[in-house]
């Protein structure tokens, strides 16, 4: 998710941005990378100082793919490739699928009552849309005779598999398990088995699951509401304005041929990049790729995203009144990965708000005004630089901007100084060696440095313009990108128990599958 | 056999239709053979040795040294810990501990102000960090090998001789005074903090701090903390990285030979009251869930039982996506994202039993039904030998990730002796899992797991549940009141 990605840009300052610097610290990655014939890369990292390896399997596909009406595509199938395949979580798949299309025909039908209900001149609920739920669950529960519950699951489990999960954010998703080393054709069959022999199976019971995610992760916690509303403010036309869980009314009407469909124009092998890292070799990785992965059939590249925001032209503030203490999430626009200047910018977050001889802390911190951190996203498309701001009691937002503007205009007009930017080279350097101690850790750089930028090597280069990054750039930067006619501003107001609408929408039907 | 059990579920929930009847027990998928074969070669363990791959050096005044060599990468790591903690914290100073832990770092010492040693350690890129939980204190040093030496140092300055500065101890003040007034803002901490406070009352496992009583914490008590927890002879450090060990011995000797040991042994932290709190205990907030929190005291670490019912609580849910909640909850009914089980084995008293979920208000009931269901039905009729052996083989074999770094080596085994196991603890541990039969899952399901005297903690709006709760045992409603921050 978005958030998850800021959180950790703003919790770990600039560790994403510094786990590369081979030729300072003498280190060299020996990353080695094939291409198979359909597309997907393989790169692997030899590490053999335990009998253990991390894999990951990360698509270019996240929320910024999708359009409106299936906002929280990504993710759903993200959940979806946990449901087996045809021969793997099935007894009888041929028996399934005539089930399925039944299902697939009231869902149909149920979508067009929705559809019809969600007008304010019609009653929220009906006897027919009652009944058509009822139909939906009754055939989800004739095939579950033939579902073996989260096969893939437990056989990872039972071998041993640990850190076994999978995520998705703005920009991607991606897979990823650690495993002892003698599993590595173990991990092959079933990761190619589920790209090329998914089945959507247990569909709307995992939507469900997702609408339960996101009132738990995004609408119950302040953190996420508050996420939700400065994206949504801050890009008027970039597909980051929507969450990557989706909204609430799309979730609730997705179909599951438009997953389906996503998968297909979304998951082409050539999308997909595959990173082993840990005791292996490599060749032997690469023969077991040619012999589970090149079979997946090879399909057109996804569609591009050529949605794109206008500058902004004024300040947008957006309040969000909730059961919560005071607290604010600030972003102002910046460019995409590859633009010049956001090593700069980067250089400029770490300097304010990246430990405890960081301005934030120093001069915010310490004067007990209150905790606010900052950060700046390396995306694929045009994002932005934030910052959270949480006043201590007895302090207003109104305090917090106030000071964290202070600061922020503070390095609009002087340098900041030669010690701060060798800290943060020194930072970058000794984090990159720091960064080899964990393979899962490794692999996920790698995989999204090679997905994002199609080089691995990118957070290397990223490094190597951090430890160019001048006094001179910083100040320019932050002249140029944080003023306040390019900043949003969301800040949540405490209201009283009770007083919030409920949501999503007033005349919305009650969207669950199942009986009550 | 899961198979069997999933299809009385399906009885269950949709009533008796015709599938449930035909349906194959035990059935296996296509793919299951080639699993199989692709499962079949024995996972290698190699559990390190003290002795051989990892040396113990024990100093005259009692600290004690764990070192692991290793030259992979140029850096070094070392953790000390002690005990100490929250538990031994009255109830007049609850929050002690904890300022101890933040101040201890910040403050810095007698000889460098805490703000010079963020400057230095910032600078090298490195990281030292003071930590004071519920049964243990620590401090972590991660460095560049080339800034060992001066990590070290720091690193043992630290322990020896923090300040604790008034200014402060008024910081980190403002930030616990701020995490309090906060804490309500999150449903999942008011559920995890209620619940642990109903099981265990007072009891520093439980307890609620308040700002009265951090507020009322002084330099000087900071000051008799350290002197009374930070002696050699309660401290162990774990080193491992890139350095030679002869030299390392030396340096240790040098830096924490001189410190002077503590006659007094510590005294024993209260016990808990081993009670049931059976109860539906209502937590007033405005949300469109009910958080979920269904459990019991447990068990406490020595018990010999511990492997039994950690298997146990994986099958129930413990294991994610391969336990019964989970299948259930989540899977089947698509009532919760995040829903299974805890049972605490690693606690010095009794831990918890907690079995949670997530769900949307109007499904709050249903979801609790189904998992007493689950609770009840592991006491029952226990589990299947697929489900034992799955539980057994995730627990056996996943163990070689206890020992997949060097820093992980070192502090695996140094975390023997400071938890008072034997050193051949390792000896037998995958035995211990091997030995666990599915007689004894249902024994310590039955045991342990009492789901008539349960205590229930829900957040959420009682008047949005699907069903009111008293039929789960006797309501108690409580308010959230902003905390008193005078």
């Amino acid at each position: 998710m978005r958030s998850l990605r800021l959180l950790i840009a703003l919790t770990v300052g600039a560790l994403m941005a510094s786990t590369a610097g081979a030729q300072t610290t003498g280190l060299q990655l020996d990353v080695k990378k094939k291409t198979l014939k359909n597309g997907m890369r393989m790169l692997v990292l030899e590490n053999h100082s335990a009998p253990v390896f991390s894999a990951i399997i990360r698509f270019n596909t996240g929320s910024v793919d999708e359009r409106e009406g299936i906002t929280g595509s990504s993710h759903l199938l993200e959940h979806m490739l946990f449901k087996g395949t045809k021969t793997i979580g099935t007894s009888n798949y041929q028996a399934e699928v005539p089930i399925m299309n039944r299902i697939d025909s009231l869902a149909h039908l149920m979508r067009a009552e929705q559809t019809r209900l969600i007008s304010s001149l019609n009653p929220p609920d009906s006897a027919r849309y009652k009944q058509l739920r009822q139909q939906i669950a009754d055939a989800q529960a004739e095939q579950k005779k033939y579902v073996i519950k989260d096969e893939l699951w437990s056989t990872y489990l039972q071998n041993g598999g640990t850190g076994l999960n999978a995520s998705t954010n703005n920009d991607g998703t991606q897979y990823f398990l650690s495993l002892p080393k003698n599993r590595l054709e173990l991990w092959a069959y079933l990761e190619s088995d589920r790209l090329g022999n998914l089945v959507l199976r247990e569909f709307y019971s995992e939507r469900d699951v997702v609408m339960e995610e996101r009132r738990l992760s995004l609408e119950n916690q302040p953190r996420g509401t508050l996420d939700e509303a400065v994206s949504a403010a801050t890009f008027w036309a970039s597909p980051y304005k929507w969450p990557v869980v989706g909204w609430m009314s799309d979730l609730q009407t997705v179909l599951r041929e438009d997953v389906e469909s996503y998968f297909k124009s979304h998951y082409s092998p050539a999308n997909a990049v595959a990173v082993i890292v840990g005791d292996v070799n490599a060749d032997e990785v690469f023969a077991l790729a040619d012999k589970y992965f090149a079979a997946i059939p090879s399909l057109p590249p996804p569609p591009p995203v050529v949605t794109r925001d206008a500058p902004h032209t004024g300040e947008r503030r957006v309040e969000v009144e909730y059961d919560a203490n005071p607290s604010a999430f600030i972003t102002w626009a910046t460019p995409a990965i590859g633009h010049p200047d956001l090593p700069a910018l980067d250089v400029a977050a770490n300097i304010l708000s990246s430990g405890r001889t960081s301005r934030f802390y120093k001069n915010i911190r310490e004067k007990k005004i209150g905790m606010a951190s900052a950060g700046v996203d390396y995306a694929r498309y045009p994002s932005a630089f934030t910052c959270t701001a949480n006043p201590f009691p007895g302090h207003t937002v109104q305090e917090m901007e106030d000071a964290v503007y202070a600061e922020i205009d503070r390095m609009k007009t002087e340098k900041v100084t030669d010690w701060e930017l060798q800290k943060v080279r020194n930072q970058i350097d000794a984090q990159l060696t720091r960064s080899l101690e964990s393979n899962q850790g490794l692999a996920s750089r790698l995989a999204s440095s090679e997905g994002v930028t199609g080089n691995w090597h990118d957070f290397a280069d990223r490094n190597d313009a951090i430890r160019k990054v001048t006094a001179d750039d910083v100040l320019r930067v932050v002249n140029t990108y944080l003023v306040k006619r390019n900043r949003t501003v969301a800040f949540i107001t405490k209201t009283g128990a009770g007083k919030r609408p409920d949501r999503p929408m007033p005349n919305a039907p009650s969207n669950e599958m199942r009986p009550q | 056999m899961k198979q069997c059990l999933y299809t009385m579920l399906v009885v269950l929930l949709y009533g008796a239709t015709a599938m449930s009847a035909d349906s194959p027990a035990g059935a296996k998928s296509p793919g299951s053979q080639k699993l199989a074969a692709l499962s079949a070669s024995p996972i290698q363990l190699t559990i390190p040795e003290v002795g051989k791959d990892v040396q113990r050096v024990a100093l005259d005044n009692g600290l004690i040294i764990y070192l692991y060599e290793n030259h992979r990468l140029p850096l070094c790591n070392a953790v000390a810990m002690l005990h100490c903690g929250s538990i031994y914290d009255s109830k007049d100073k609850s929050g002690l501990s904890g300022l101890v832990g933040t101040v201890m770092r910040t403050g810095g010492t007698t000889t460098i102000s805490g703000d010079s040693l963020n400057n230095m350690m910032e600078f090298i890129g490195g990281s030292l960090e003071t930590n004071i939980g519920t049964e243990s204190g620590s401090a972590s040093l991660s460095v560049m090998a080339k800034d060992f030496d001066l990590g070290l140092t720091l690193l043992a300055d630290l322990l020896r001789h923090p300040l604790f500065p008034a200014d402060k101890l008024d910081l980190a003040k403002t930030d616990v005074k701020s995490q309090i007034k906060r804490r309500n803002d999150d449903p999942n901490g008011v559920a995890g903090r209620s619940f642990a406070n109903i099981l265990y009352g007072d009891h520093p496992y439980g307890r609620i701090t308040e700002w009265a009583t951090v507020k009322s914490i002084t330099p000087a008590d900071l000051s008799d903390y350290h002197k009374r927890f930070f002696v050699p002879n309660n401290v162990m450090i774990a080193i491992s990285g890139d350095f030679d060990s002869k030299t390392m011995i030396e340096k240790i000797k040098s830096l924490f030979g001189d410190w002077s040991r503590n006659a007094d042994a510590l005294p024993p932290p209260p016990a808990v009251e081993s009670v049931v709190h059976p109860g539906v205990y209502e937590i007033v907030k405005d949300i469109n869930q009910a958080y979920i929190n269904i459990g019991q005291l447990g068990i406490k670490r020595d018990n010999p039982d511990r492997y039994a019912v950690q298997l146990m609580n994986y099958i129930l849910g413990g294991g994610s996506f391969t336990s019964r909640l989970t299948s259930r909850v989540r899977s089947d009914e698509g009532l919760a994202y995040r829903t299974g089980s805890s049972f605490d084995i690693g606690s010095r008293d009794f831990g918890t039993f907690n079995a949670y979920c997530q769900t949307k208000a109007a499904t709050a009931h249903k979801a609790m039904t189904i998992m007493m269901e689950e609770i009840r039905k592991i006491r029952e009729n226990g589990v299947t030998a697929q489900e034992l052996a799955e539980a057994r083989d995730a627990a056996v074999n996943r163990t070689v990730f206890n020992f997949d770094t060097p820093g992980k080596i070192v502090r695996s085994l140094m975390s023997l002796e400071f938890d008072g196991w034997p050193m051949d603890f390792y000896k037998t541990y995958l035995d211990n899992y091997r030995k666990v039969t599915v007689d004894d899952i249902k024994r310590v399901a039955q045991k342990y797991l009492t789901p008539d005297s349960m205590t229930y903690v829900v957040v959420g709006k009682a008047d949005t549940y699907d069903k009111p709760l008293d039929d789960f045992g006797k309501v108690t409603v409580t308010e959230l009141a902003e905390p008193n921050l005078e």
